[in-house]
């Protein structure tokens, strides 16, 4: 059962979509689950308890300690992976969905740790991991014990920041 | 989709690789039908060409002293071990013994086959080493033209 159960960190930009259809393929060798998780990084979020905000109610309590701007991107922001675990559920592979705050690389291990994960699938810009930002690449890798695909867009990192 | 078509696997043939092996196999499921199966050595005891081919060029076997023979045979013999292994997946084969940088080698072959995933082992170094040398698993992400699957360590 190598496959079985997919961890998938997404932004939600171009480089990490791209990552998508190597999961929906990977559903042939025996993918059952993935499991969508969105990173809030300490630049966004500042000082929110530490917790799994995947629900509309809880993303709209954060609204007693965080601007309404923000709380209703992040609402935005929940949607958008309702829709793309929606895609995952409609190729029978059972989606679920994570926004949790904190370093990313942490986030992520100790995700994949606590919820017996078989294959980390990363959508990453061909930028990230040019010699002076490849830093945060290795981190996740160096955290991760679960093995790790590493879907390498080819999307230019400067010319995504310019959308 | 034959995004896992063709799947570069890269050996050094220890217990790790071999585990990463389980998923080249796997794959399979996912529609992979090639493999080609690459180790690199950059321990002999004279220097060769980056990238000499000690498979395909016999005339670079011939001028090797006699303990790079034997060693360069012991890894030849090893490599058709994993070939018959993956062919009896019906899996074809194709094999790959390079001189030279690891990770450059990796990616020249990977290029040149159009592998569509390249899938290897990675082995825990020193932070420090790291950071100043790179490891080959980060070199070959970096460089590679296609995915790269990272098999960190084996399932207990």
């Amino acid at each position: 059962m190598l496959f079985r159960k997919i961890l998938y960190p997404i932004d939600l930009e171009k480089a990490s979509l791209e990552a998508k259809p190597y999961i929906f393929k990977l559903k042939d060798a025996g993918c059952m689950e993935v499991h969508l998780l969105y990173v809030m990084v300490p630049s966004e979020w500042g000082l929110i308890p530490k917790g799994n905000y995947n629900s509309e109610e809880m993303i709209e309590a954060l609204k007693a300690s965080m601007s309404e701007g923000y709380v209703d991107g992040l609402k935005r922001t929940f949607r958008k992976l309702q829709e793309v675990a929606r895609e995952f559920e409609e190729e029978g592979i059972k989606a679920f969905i994570s926004i949790i705050p904190g370093k990313l690389s942490e986030v992520i291990s100790s995700y994949a740790e606590e919820n017996d994960i078989k294959l980390v699938v990363l959508g990453v810009s061909a930028g990230s991991l040019s010699f002076f930002k490849i830093g945060e690449i290795v981190d996740i890798i160096k955290a991760s014990t679960k093995p790790l695909l590493i879907v390498k867009s080819k999307v230019n990192y400067s010319s995504e920041n310019e959308k | 989709m034959p995004l896992f078509e063709k799947v570069l696997y890269s050996t050094d043939f220890s217990p790790l690789a071999e585990y990463a092996l389980d998923y080249v196999k796997k794959l399979k499921e996912a529609g992979a039908k090639e493999v080609i199966v690459v180790h690199v050595v950059d321990d002999l005891s004279i220097e060769l060409p980056d990238g000499a081919d000690l498979l395909r060029e016999k005339e670079l076997f011939k001028i090797l002293p006699e303990v790079d023979q034997e060693y360069v045979t012991s890894i030849v013999e090893r490599l058709e071990a994993i070939k018959q292994e993956l062919e009896k997946e019906e899996l074809s084969v194709k094999l790959y013994l390079k001189y030279g940088n690891i990770s450059r080698q990796i990616v020249k072959v990977a290029d040149k086959e159009s592998v569509k995933l390249i899938v290897m082992g990675a082995h825990g170094k020193g932070l420090l080493t790291e950071i100043i040398l790179g490891s080959v698993s980060t070199d070959v992400i970096r460089n590679a033209n296609c995915p790269v699957l990272i098999v960190k360590k084996m399932e207990e």
